[in-house]
């Protein structure tokens, strides 16, 4: 695997344990310095305020109780952090007013997570991988 | 909805009408009367097709009494909460050109909605041309309510699909990355997708609707158990609980590795080592917490792990993770020690 995200600190929002193991083995392979998981819309939010993020991954529906991670998004906006949604429901399901966000369709690939998340920076974009 | 149109005149007209039916068609009015199928007649030869018959299940279902659309306009009345493409199929099917039934959203006398088809057929004289309408009006709303709830299920279902191909995928990759031996690496990937089966048989069992913590570990625990003669060399000690499914898959996923690692290198890798599993609910300063442990003891003497693999990761990271709490496994010169800590996972907004 190339060193697509090499350096780059990610947030990822998924409640799924083992969704969440093969994300962070993905990012680790992808060259990322730092990743930052969470399983809940509040423990997010949390992240956001505490820490500093390259770019973040939110899995659009979290656990039993019908939360979604548009409060997330919001706040990623807010500061102008760029994120990607990844879902197992249509894409059609995702809010509206998100409709210009990238959506990663579960199951995806390393390589398309990877090319997600480095077409929202643009100085990983611009440069080639490091060999 | 009385029109301003409908002058006594006009009714007593309509009545008048009704009653000549009456006498030519005896029984078969008095059917489509008593009928519970809603049905109007409509003149077709005034314009606006006024109503000019309604039977009494058409009075229930929509709540107007029969003097309140007799001589009223038949779209004016089905206008109510209809949009103004489904008034222009209603037209349609008066002019005999519809392509389908109408289907309207029809707002009751009490404001309530409901949806019904509507059948409309012209009704000839003997030179063929147009008298009047028949028009009959199915109520959809338990058709409309299971087609909503059948959308419902088939996205649930698409969601949990993909997220269990997900979870196959990171199976995968795992079994993988920890040897390059194919037997292992089937054998591995293979045992995780049939613990995950057992969950998901337990949850189907139950409507998904979760499945008790009792359940779980017997489920979890029978290949390693009854097939291999150690079922009394498990003691499970705790008051039953209930978990929702969320929680149900992360801890069968524990319990599955949990027990691996037991048969290849722990309680169950000699003859006389056993496994308590125990628990109980505990009140803390932000709700109940669960707190689990499984404890292995008189199995080969424990040593440190070098290397943490992916059972350990999916146990102390995964879990504590998705559950949202702590979870400590301890290697004890006596056996394994793992102490899961939190929140009760059985109700909807702990997960």
């Amino acid at each position: 695997m190339n060193n697509l995200l090499s350096g780059c600190r990610v947030l990822v929002v998924e409640d799924e344990m083992m969704v969440l193991m093969n994300i962070e083995a993905a990012l680790g392979d992808l060259g990322c310095a730092a990743i930052f998981a969470a399983p809940t819309v509040d423990r997010a939010l949390a992240l956001v305020e505490a820490k500093r993020f390259d770019v973040a991954i939110l899995d659009v529906n979290l656990g039993a109780s019908d939360q979604t991670s548009y409060r997330v998004a919001d706040a990623l906006a807010l500061r102008s952090i760029p994120f990607v949604f990844s879902t197992g429901y249509s894409d059609k399901s995702i809010d509206a007013r998100f409709l210009d966000r990238p959506v990663l369709q579960k199951p995806y690939l390393d390589e398309e997570l990877g090319a997600a998340l480095a077409g929202l920076l643009p100085a990983f974009a611009l440069t080639p991988p490091s060999a | 909805m009385p029109d301003a149109s409908n002058t006594p005149a006009d009714q007593q007209a309509a009545e008048a009408e009704i009653d000549e039916f009456r006498d030519r068609l005896g029984p078969f009015v008095t059917a489509t009367e008593k009928t519970r199928m809603a049905m109007l007649f409509t003149n077709a030869e005034e314009t606006e097709n006024p109503i000019v018959f309604a039977n009494d299940a058409f009075l229930e279902l929509t709540g107007f009494g029969r003097e309140e659309v007799l001589g009223v306009c038949f779209k004016a009345l089905m206008a109510r909460g209809t949009g103004s493409a489904e008034v222009a199929e209603i037209e349609a099917a008066f002019a005999g050109r519809a392509e389908r039934e109408p289907e309207v959203c029809y707002r009751r006398k009490d404001g309530s909605n409901f949806w019904a088809s509507l059948h409309i057929n012209p009704v000839c004289d003997e030179a063929g041309e147009v008298q009047q309408h028949f028009i009959s009006i199915v109520d959809q709303t338990k058709q409309r309510e299971k087609q909503t709830h059948c959308e419902m299920l088939i996205d649930e279902l698409n969601h949990r699909v993909k997220n269990t191909l997900a979870t196959v995928q990171s199976i995968t990759r795992q079994a993988l990355r920890a040897t390059a031996d194919p037997k292992v690496i089937r054998e591995s990937i293979e045992s995780r997708i049939f613990a995950l089966a057992r969950s998901h048989d337990l949850l189907t069992h139950q409507n998904w609707e979760g499945a008790s913590l009792h359940d779980l570990i017997a489920a979890s625990l029978k290949p390693f158990g009854v097939a291999n003669g150690r079922a009394e060399r498990f003691r499970i000690e705790g008051i039953d609980i209930h978990l929702l499914p969320k929680a149900t898959l992360a801890l069968g996923i524990a319990f599955y590795e949990l027990a691996t690692n037991a048969m290849k290198y722990g309680a169950f890798a000699n003859d006389a080592g056993t496994i308590t599993i125990s628990w109980a609910i505990q009140a803390g300063s932000a709700g109940e917490r669960l707190i689990l442990t499984w404890r292995e003891q008189d199995g080969p003497v424990v040593a440190a792990p070098t290397h943490k693999g992916f059972g350990s990761q999916v146990i102390e990271r995964g879990l504590a993770h998705e559950l949202q709490g702590n979870v400590q496994l301890e290697y004890l010169p006596e056996g394994i020690l793992c102490t899961i800590d939190v929140p009760v996972p059985g109700k909807a907004g702990d997960e």
